[in-house]
Order: C-alpha cells, then sequence, then structure tokens
C-alpha cells in the first residue's frame, strides 16, 4: 500500500514537470484546426505533420538566429572562461584580495540586469554597436563572467595544493605546473562551467531583446517575435520551442549531477 | 605487478629528501618572468583580466546609472542635472510602489510555494528507489529551458478558448478562466514562476537530506519520537541554511523577473513588476532619468539581499572542501 502511494506520488510530480513540454512536442507536430479544437479525443489522436517545421525553417529567420545564438554564445563562453579560470584559480590558492574582490565579482552578477542595460544601451547606440553579434557577446561576458569565477573557484578549492607545492619542489614551472597538473584536474569543472555560461547565453533574453533588432537577433527574440504578431501562429511557436530548447535538454542529459551545483553557484553540490 | 605498485609508492621519494633537505631551490636568475612568478605577483597577475572586465563592466554601468539618474533626459535637448528629483518623483509616484508590492507578492508567493513542495516532494524521494536516476533527471528539465519559452508555453496552455487547462477543467466543470485578466495574471504569472523554479527547491532540499546525520535520526526514533516532531526538530533546523540560499537565491531573481512578463501579459492587466517598470520607462517612453533611477533602486534592495547571500555562500563553500 506504502508502495503504491509512493509510485502515485512520484507518478504525478514527474507528470507536473513533464507533461507541459510534452504537450508542446505534441502541439508542433498539429495542424492549426487540431491546435483550436475543443475535442479532447482529437487533441491526443491526430495525424501528425510536419508543416510547422518547415515553416519555421523556411519562412522565418529562424536558421540564421540558431547560427547567432550559436556564435554568440561559443564566442562569449570562450572569452569567459580565458578571464574567469585563472582569476577563479588565483581566489583559490592565494585567498588574493582576503575575499573582498570576490565579493564584488559575484555582485555583478546579482546586479539587475537593468543597470548595465541603460548605460551600455547609450554606449552601443553611440559606438554603432547596436544590433550586433559583438554586442552580445560583450554583454554575455560581462553577464556569464561572475558566475563563472565563483563556480570554478569551487571546483578549483576540490583541487589538494599539495600537488603544486609538490610540483614546485620538483622544478616544475607556472606554465608546466598548469598543463601538467591543474588543468587535467580542472578540465571537468571548466567544462561544467562552460556548459553553464553556453546555455545560460543561450537562453539569455532581456540583453538580446534590448540590444538587437534584425540582424544579430538570437533564438528567444525570434521565439517573442510569434507573440508580438496580433495573430499568434502556435504550430509554428511550439516547433520553435521544441527546436530552441533542444541544446539545453541535450545538456541536462549529461550535465545532471552538476545542475544545482551551477545554479547554486557552487554552494550545494547535489 | 606489485613490486610496480611499490615503485610508484616511492617516486616521492626524492622529493621529501629535497623539502628536509634545503628547503626551496633557489632561483637561479631573476629574470622578468621569475619575478613575476613570484606568488606575490603572480597572483594578481592571474586576475588582470577579471579586474579589466569588472572595470568596464560593473564601474563604468554602476557610475552612469547612477549619473542618469540624477538628469533629466528630453527626446531633443541635452540632459539636465536634477539633483534627487528623478528619486522624489519616483518615491511619490503610485505606479512604482505597485509595481515594488505586485514585486513582493510575486516574491512571497513564489518562494514559499517552491519552499513547501519543494520540501514535500523531496521527502518523498529522498530513498532509494527504481529508475532514480532517470525520474530526477525528468524532473530537472523545466530549469534549463528559457524562461521566455517557458512563459510562452504556459500562455498557449492558459489561452481562453482553446488551452488545455481550460478545457481539463471544464471536464470536472469548473467554468473557463481568464488566466491573464486583472487580478488574476500576477497569479498566474508566479505560478509559471513556481512551475520552473520548484525543481530547485527539490534537488537543493534533497542534496541536504542526504547529508544530514545519521545518528541523530536513529536516537530520535529509538527515543520513539514522532515523525513529525522529528521532521520539526531535526530535519528543518539542519536544512536551515539550505533554505536560506534558496531564499535569497530566489528573491534575487525574482527582484528582476521580465522574461516571463513579455511572454504573458506584456506588463499590462496589472502585472507590472519592477523590471518591467525600468523597461518601460526607459525603452519604451526614453524617459532615462526615471529609469535609472528605478533601476539604482532596485539595485540597493537587491544589494541587500547579495551581501546576506555572499556570506551564506561562502560559508556553505569553505565548510565542505575543508
Amino acid at each position: 500500500m506504502k508502495r503504491v502511494l509512493f509510485w502515485a506520488a512520484a507518478v504525478l510530480v514527474v507528470f507536473t514537470f513533464v507533461s507541459p513540454l510534452g504537450w508542446i512536442y505534441l502541439t508542433s507536430l498539429k495542424t492549426n484546426a487540431d491546435i483550436y479544437t475543443q475535442d479532447l479525443v482529437k487533441m491526443f489522436f491526430f495525424s501528425p505533420i510536419f508543416d510547422n517545421y518547415v515553416n519555421l525553417f523556411t519562412k522565418t529567420v529562424f536558421v540564421r538566429e540558431i547560427i547567432n545564438t550559436f556564435v554568440i554564445s561559443s564566442l562569449s563562453t570562450i572569452l569567459v572562461m580565458l578571464v574567469a579560470l585563472p582569476a577563479a584559480y588565483s581566489f583559490a590558492r592565494y585567498e588574493t584580495g582576503h575575499g573582498h574582490l570576490l565579493f564584488v565579482t559575484i555582485s555583478t552578477r546579482m546586479f539587475p540586469a537593468a543597470v548595465a542595460a541603460i548605460p551600455f544601451f547609450m554606449a552601443f547606440k553611440w559606438l554603432g554597436l547596436l544590433d550586433t553579434r559583438f554586442a552580445l557577446i560583450i554583454l554575455y561576458l560581462y553577464f556569464n563572467v561572475s558566475f563563472a569565477v565563483f563556480l570554478l573557484y569551487g571546483f578549483f578549492r576540490e583541487i589538494p595544493a599539495e600537488l603544486e607545492q609538490a610540483a614546485t619542489i620538483d622544478g616544475y614551472g607556472r606554465i608546466d605546473i598548469f598543463r601538467k597538473i591543474i588543468f587535467p584536474m580542472i578540465k571537468p569543472g571548466a567544462a561544467i562551467t562552460a556548459i553553464f555560461c553556453f546555455i545560460f547565453s543561450w537562453n539569455e533574453f532581456l540583453y538580446a531583446f534590448l540590444f538587437t533588432r534584425n540582424m544579430a537577433r538570437t533564438v528567444t527574440i525570434g521565439l517573442a517575435s510569434f507573440w508580438a504578431s496580433g495573430q499568434v501562429d502556435w504550430g509554428t511557436m511550439a516547433a520553435c520551442v521544441c527546436v530552441a530548447i533542444l541544446p539545453t535538454l541535450a545538456a541536462a542529459w549529461f550535465m545532471q549531477r552538476y545542475i544545482i551545483r551551477g545554479l547554486t553557484f557552487g554552494a550545494v553540490k547535489g | 605487478m606489485v613490486n610496480q605498485g611499490s615503485d610508484v609508492m616511492r617516486q616521492p621519494g626524492p622529493l621529501m629528501q629535497q623539502k628536509t633537505g634545503g628547503g626551496y631551490p633557489k632561483v637561479r636568475e631573476r629574470t622578468f618572468w621569475s619575478i613575476l612568478s613570484d606568488d606575490k605577483y603572480y597572483k594578481w597577475l592571474l586576475l588582470i583580466p577579471l579586474i579589466l572586465v569588472l572595470l568596464v563592466f560593473m564601474l563604468y554601468p554602476l557610475f552612469y546609472c547612477i549619473w542618469y539618474s540624477f538628469h533629466e533626459f528630453g527626446m531633443v535637448k541635452a540632459a539636465t542635472f536634477m539633483g534627487l528629483e528623478n528619486y522624489r518623483d519616483v518615491l511619490r509616484d503610485g505606479e512604482f510602489w505597485l509595481a515594488l508590492g505586485r514585486t513582493g507578492i510575486v516574491l512571497v508567493i513564489s518562494i514559499s510555494a517552491e519552499l513547501i513542495i519543494g520540501m514535500a516532494v523531496a521527502v518523498l524521494f529522498n530513498r532509494e528507489f527504481r529508475g532514480q536516476n532517470p525520474i530526477r533527471g525528468l524532473i530537472l528539465l523545466p530549469l534549463l529551458i528559457a524562461p521566455l519559452a517557458v512563459s510562452m508555453m504556459w500562455n498557449f496552455f492558459l489561452q481562453f478558448d482553446f488551452g488545455i487547462v481550460n478545457l481539463v477543467l471544464g471536464l470536472v466543470g469548473i467554468p473557463k478562466m481568464s488566466w491573464f485578466a486583472p487580478g488574476v495574471g500576477l497569479y498566474t504569472i508566479a505560478g509559471i514562476s513556481v512551475w520552473q523554479w520548484t525543481p530547485f527547491s527539490i534537488f537543493v532540499l534533497l542534496a541536504g537530506l542526504k547529508s544530514l546525520p545519521r545518528d541523530s535520526f536513529e536516537a530520535a526514533k529509538v527515543d520513539g519520537a514522532s515523525a513529525w516532531y522529528t521532521f520539526r526538530r531535526l530535519t528543518l533546523p539542519n536544512l536551515a541554511p539550505l533554505i536560506m540560499i534558496i531564499v535569497l537565491l530566489r528573491t534575487m531573481w525574482l527582484i528582476r523577473l521580465f522574461d516571463p512578463l513579455y511572454g504573458t501579459t506584456r506588463g499590462g492587466a496589472d502585472t507590472e513588476l519592477l523590471d518591467w517598470q525600468i523597461y518601460r520607462n526607459t525603452f519604451v517612453y526614453f524617459d532615462i532619468g526615471r529609469g535609472s533611477t528605478l533601476a539604482v533602486i532596485s539595485l540597493f534592495l537587491t544589494m541587500i539581499v547579495c551581501g546576506v547571500l555572499f556570506r551564506q555562500l561562502m560559508k556553505a563553500l569553505t565548510a565542505t572542501s575543508e
């Protein structure tokens, strides 16, 4: 009896969090008639079509949006890692700044997005950088760098300092220590941090919304534009959601264990 | 095979000799690089990129945001200095207090719902059961979807005429609701964010439940304490730091809730929250002075949370790694 109750509750929980996604995937395969139907049987039993996906890829600028988002997210992630890796190492190993600088770093992440958005909007307008990929790459560097530093800080703290001391005594130089000792040990942590930065950039909306119009617009902007027109094309919108969240679903698959750790800036090891 | 193993074991030998023998090897010559690789300089050398980024991306916007908040911007004429007048206007503006109040409502509803549901599910899943890994993986999914996509999904489900939610409710005889009407929309938006973020609470609390000290629970069991008593007196106090982290992080994120509004009501129907008001003033009305003032106020509110949060995070990080 207890087992039955447990499984009933477990199924209910899973259903609550997964069924909306399932429903969106079903919707993306429906004709408009099937979307607007009020007949519950027809809602589940319909003949699937792929028109929505065809529309998405041929009649909208979705392909360009995907390419933009991919380029912006990858380049900004690389930049973030180049800045964050040495910084986090310095914080973790030498307590540089005695925590004050680390606090300043993390507080940028906690700034309301608008605080940065207004001055940068003025500056980018003046520099003619609005609606360029470069603008978003730079903004996402700002957006993610403090998160990456903090998360990597946690990972670096897990590497025992004795190893490096031993290597120093053995006559290894700084570069060799990094290449042969630190890097192999931080690689998993760095990969997780990078994937997080990529996902955060991929999902970001406010900056993309304010700083791009046309050429540099990203997937989330494409998604929002469905809602901007008077008559919402729900089928194509559903298809857009389905494709746009694929990278995050893939990431969820192999980062399961680290998602909570990432979201809590490393404080909780899930 | 055994010998090989012991060879490996012996390798640190020379290291130890050197250490006991003559301390660290002397640096042979003071080249530029060798000076830099002195710990004292090296640690700052590593921080140069970050400090540059912070200077450009933190001090610059912070300075200008505050600077703008002292100015009035016209469409054509140059900005004029107004002192604190923008702040006076904002604080006297009913709309600001409404938006702040709504943000508060969303904050309280979302966080308490997330904590209560999260705790219930965490307790439920705090055991070994078949298929636990795939099930946990599935529940994590909402966390990773773009908040904008989530809100548009729910906007679709909650459509008045053909939304699946109204149709299902119709089966049990509940009349159709318009979910984004004034007076309802705010709670719907809170609900959407609860759907997306409850998994976060579930997994943070689950991590906490798994690391609870076993013995005191066994002792409580031996003493014949009721399940509820154990939960209240043992589990909750032990989870307090984690609950704190959830509350603080969620507060921080909710203060700047924006995407779910864009995907649903667009700030209409009495759902305008603080961040949306900043956006509307700055980028729709081009009242940059007012927008910046609101942003500075929002920053001030966040900083209070942030200060407490940072201490909690550092405590958690140092506790687990040492």
